[in-house]
């Protein structure tokens, strides 16, 4: 960042005052959850704002047992590892295609995948799931994988799409006359140009399937995955919010600690395509 | 290629309806991974498979809040469970083009087994075991009943009782009389029945029952007006329409920040968990209401009684009869008992020992249900008409609507739901 | 025009997208579109009843306070693109604490519904923690949730809350590739730091932009029924029901998958014309 000027530097000052409150909001629910896993139900409900008094870590050992965490984390580590390398690979190679060649029906197959993105969830759920059954895939961990893959790839295509149409197309001509194919020129060109955006799909989608619980409830419905172990934390009323928040820490803790490890990588990643003007 | 694509179709079909092994049982349910309930369910699968060799009982808890779409997702696409669990009223009857009929498989069960009508269709027939008796009582606080300088052993037996209790309870000022959540319209579907149980004959109730009694009748209209008059009155604590019930309203009750509250006698919020908080001072009274209905005597009000939950048999399932014999062993008298004695929910089956039961409140509920039931007048209305009545409760609180245009929009959907 | 090559191998690679899509996605909402003409309950027979589903719709008080609640939700559109954006651009430009800003806007969208709704229903509700603060400043406390005035508003600013770390994210890898040779060159030329977000930066990031109002609306339509689930179940009265929550009370709860069907289709068709204006708005802007 090249010098600013005092104006500008002030300006940002005055800024970041209100972004530290939002930041500070963001923060408050990791403590909210990380106090109130520490409380027993019965202190909870006595006292819902206060810290832990006497902090137990019961509700984590519960949540380990009763969620199956421990079978369940296998599961939702497969079906999401498949599912997000599956919607990389596809989306990248649909978005470059829509975005940069020339073929035919490119703008309705675009829209079509546009508007694909735009069909509720719950209508689609009978014939998706009779699909599933048609297909033999009940039950299977690929049928979860096609099945996540299927349902969150309209919006990586589109935003692959919408990444790559911002590049000039001079790049493949460029490369067209170095004599690459197009194959090379996808794996080669596209592939490192569009990395900022592969790790934000990559972020995005491995948040989506991990936390997704309403399609692996469908798929998956002997051997589970964390977040519907936990979604069965919740009483059928009432909830033991303590347990439920000590099983939301436990599932959560994966993520974020992938994010905040490599966090360092990942802001790197997102700014190594930077475009030369 | 034709064949072996139906060929395809009819395996997964299959597959789906019966996984694995064509001798296990798949049961749907939201309450198998609740540890209270836990032993139940494990006491049944163990006595079950020691009876039927080579069968295996499969527990699926889905979450509730998906589970009624969870269910239908399944059922319409022919790979649902065998057995499934139902609420009774509005969402079992719902479900009865996809329940098998129960009548003379259970003939055994109807003498000492309970809580039927909630479970029965248009055609008079039976379409699910209940496990379980609901009803709703008023639990108080024997120790803000003295704060308050009231006699802790004389709850109100008559409307006048209350009134005075809560204008007691209200001139202290330390807490509301009446804890209301009314955030997903529980509240207001809790004090309907209630109110019905001692305004209406046992005639007017079978007339709303079958959708003859309209909302804007003098009868209902009067339970309206009566919710109305109960938020002006100041009985309620602030912010009812943002308090849910289940969680909110009882966890208010349990830290002692409120002198009343509209229980249950089954599931969550009873006289178990109440105790556990308020102990010795956890009381309990039969709702009274402002008018009393000729069949009603004044000073011992009626309370709403009806089945609670039960199992229902999938007609698809290719084990039909297995699952009806485990929907039987799952309301059987000595699974009830430790079904009973660990959740504290009052079982359907009569043949359940309560005696050792040492709570106050849990006695007097016992005494009471044996002639004290009567019908629980919103399980017998339409999901549509409860739904409706939801939302205008939480109007009429508001006062966002009329007494007058809540009860017309309700005869609207009333109308429309018994086409 | 492209080469032969590349009109074949275009295909091709849309191939597998196109594939998914269709046969999970597009061929359920087809099947979807004929339910919606039938009575459906689920199970057991139905028969097709023509539009009389689209005409129950047309009279149903409750579908069209949904559909008024959603273009309120509409007109809040902008916001939940330009704050994001703005955000992200004061990170982009160097902002005292951006780092520790990026890392921490995520945790929300990290975080599941349930927590979300948990915390905010403890902050909210009458006797919750943002009326202890008012009352302590002597301000009148309000029933945020439980009120029609202030539902929906208390409703979107949780949603809002809870996604925008998402929209910034996506903002934040657009803006990494926007030339910086290009802002230095305005800069030199003695262009202000507003005129270089409006002149330079907005225009480069014009795709993602328009990438990012559509998936917000669509978003903000279809997946906001976890958090009305657990703030406000739709009310009061009907002040918080989208057509999304109706779907699922009409499908799960009141078993009719049939009208449950037709008021997707509506809901379908509104999102299809909305991302179709911003489109077509986002194009023209770029032609000027």
């Amino acid at each position: 960042m090249a010098v600013l000027a005092k104006r500008e530097r002030r300006l940002l000052w005055v800024a970041a005052v209100p972004m530290a409150v939002l930041a500070l909001s963001c923060v408050y629910p990791v403590f909210f959850a990380l106090n109130n896993a520490l409380k027993t139900n019965k202190g909870y409900i006595l006292d819902r704002f206060g810290l832990v008094t006497a902090p137990t870590l019961d509700n984590f050992v519960t949540a380990w047992q009763r969620a199956r965490l421990g079978e369940y984390f296998v599961n939702s580590v497969i079906t999401t590892a498949g599912a997000v390398l599956l919607l990389l690979a596809v989306s990248s190679l649909a978005g470059f295609a829509l975005a940069m060649l020339r073929f035919p029906f490119r703008r309705f197959l675009f829209l079509v995948i546009l508007a694909s993105l735009m069909i509720p969830v719950q209508v689609v759920l009978v014939p998706f799931y009779r699909t599933i059954i048609a297909l033999d895939l009940v039950n299977t961990r690929i049928g979860l994988i096609i099945s996540y893959t299927a349902f969150f790839l309209p919006f990586s295509v589109y935003m692959m799409t919408a990444f790559y149409s911002r590049l000039p197309r001079e790049l493949v001509e460029a490369a067209r006359m170095d004599g690459a194919s197009i194959l090379q020129i996808w794996w080669n060109v596209m592939l490192p140009m569009g990395k900022p955006a592969l790790i934000t799909l990559g972020i995005l989608n491995t948040l989506y399937c991990w936390n997704d619980v309403l399609i692996s409830l469908l798929v998956l419905q002997k051997e589970r995955t964390v977040m519907v172990g936990i979604a069965a934390l919740r009483g059928e009323y009432t909830t033991n919010v303590p347990l439920l928040t000590a099983g939301i820490v436990l599932a959560a803790a994966p993520i974020v600690i992938i994010y905040v490890f490599f966090q360092r990588q990942i802001v790197n990643g997102i700014a190594v395509g930077a475009v030369k003007g | 290629m034709q064949a072996k694509l139906s060929a395809l179709l009819l395996a997964g079909t299959i597959l789906a309806a019966a996984p694995a092994k064509a001798q296990e049982i798949t049961v749907w349910d939201w309450k198998s991974g609740d540890p209270a309930a836990a032993s139940y369910y494990e006491k049944v699968k163990g006595d079950f498979e020691a009876a039927h060799p080579g069968v295996t009982v499969n527990y699926v808890m889905q979450p509730l809040d998906q589970y009624y779409t969870l269910l239908g997702t399944a059922l319409s696409s022919h790979a649902g469970p065998d057995l499934f669990l139902m609420n009774g009223g509005a969402q079992a009857k719902a479900r009865i083009p996809a329940l098998l009929r129960l009548d003379d498989k259970v003939a055994d069960l109807r003498k000492t087994v309970i809580g039927w009508p909630e479970f029965t269709g248009a055609d008079g027939g039976v379409y699910a075991v209940p496990l379980s008796i609901q009803g709703f009582v008023v639990y108080y606080d024997k120790k803000l009943y003295r704060d308050a300088g009231l006699d802790p052993d004389k709850p109100p037996r008559t409307w006048a009782d209350l009134a005075r209790v809560c204008a007691a309870i209200k001139a202290k000022g330390a807490v509301p009389c009446f804890s209301m959540g009314n955030k997903e319209g529980y509240g207001a579907e809790f004090w309907f029945s209630t109110m019905a149980a001692n305004e209406w004959t046992a005639g007017e109730q079978q007339d709303f029952a079958a959708g003859r009694l309209k909302w804007s009748s003098p009868q209902v209209k009067a339970i309206l007006q009566s919710w109305v008059d109960a938020g002006k009155a100041g009985w309620f604590q602030d912010g009812p329409n943002s308090t849910t019930k289940f969680m909110d309203e009882y966890e208010g009750f349990m830290r002692g920040e409120d002198a009343n509250t509209i229980g249950l006698i089954s599931d969550v919020a009873h006289w178990k968990q109440f105790d556990d908080f308020l102990g010795a001072d956890d009381g309990v009274f039969r709702m009274p209401s402002p008018t009393l209905a000729a069949d009603k005597t004044e000073g011992d009000p009626m309370m709403p009684v009806a089945g609670g939950i039960g199992y229902g048999v999938n007609k698809a399932s290719v084990h039909a009869d297995l699952a009806v014999e485990l929907a039987k062993a799952l309301a059987a008298p000595a699974a009830m008992q430790v079904f009973f004695t660990d959740t504290g929910a009052i079982a359907s089956n009569t043949g359940v020992d309560t005696s050792k039961v040492d709570s106050p409140a849990a006695k007097a509920i016992l005494a009471w249900l044996k002639t004290k039931g009567v019908p629980t007048a919103h399980a017998n209305a339409t999901a549509k008409e409860l739904e409706e009545w939801h939302r205008q409760s939480q109007l009429l609180l508001n006062g966002e609507a009329t007494v007058d245009a809540a009860a017309a929009r309700l005869d609207a959907v009333q109308a429309d739901a018994r086409k | 025009m492209g080469s032969k090559a590349e009109r074949r191998i275009g295909l091709l690679f849309v191939l597998p997208a196109i594939m998914l899509v269709g046969l999970f996605r597009l061929f359920p909402l087809a099947w979807g579109f004929v339910l919606s003409f039938t009575d459906s309950n689920g199970f057991g027979r139905s028969s097709f009843v023509g539009f009389d589903n689209y005409v129950a719709i047309a009279h149903d008080p409750v579908f069209r306070d949904s559909i008024e609640n959603t273009l309120i939700l509409i007109a809040t559109l902008p916001v939940w693109v330009m704050l994001p954006l703005l955000l992200a651009i004061l990170i982009h430009q160097g902002v005292p604490g951006g780092r520790i800003f990026r890392a921490v806007y995520f945790f929300p969208a990290v975080l599941s519904t349930v927590i979300i709704g948990s915390i905010f229903n403890v902050v909210l509700r009458f006797d919750g923690s943002l009326n202890a603060f008012l009352k302590a400043v002597g301000l009148v406390p309000v029933d945020w949730l439980g009120n029609g005035a202030t539902a929906l508003a208390s409703l979107i600013a949780v949603q809002l809350w809870a996604t925008f770390g998402m929209s910034l994210l996506i903002f934040m890898a657009g803006l990494s590739t926007v030339s910086t040779e290009l802002i230095e060159a305005a800069r030199l030329d003695g262009a202000r730091p507003l005129q270089i977000w409006i002149h330079v930066i907005v225009p480069a990031l014009r795709p993602i932009i328009e990438f990012v109002a559509v998936v917000t609306t669509i978003g903000v339509l279809t997946s906001m029924f976890g958090l009305i689930y657990v703030l406000t179940a739709g009310g009061p009265g009907t002040a918080t029901t989208l057509p999304e929550f109706l779907i699922w009370l009409e499908q799960g709860k009141m078993n009719q998958p049939g009208y449950a069907a037709a008021i997707s289709m509506v809901l379908f068709v509104i999102l299809g014309g909305l991302a179709y204006v911003q489109i077509r708005i986002m194009s023209r802007n770029a032609n000027l």
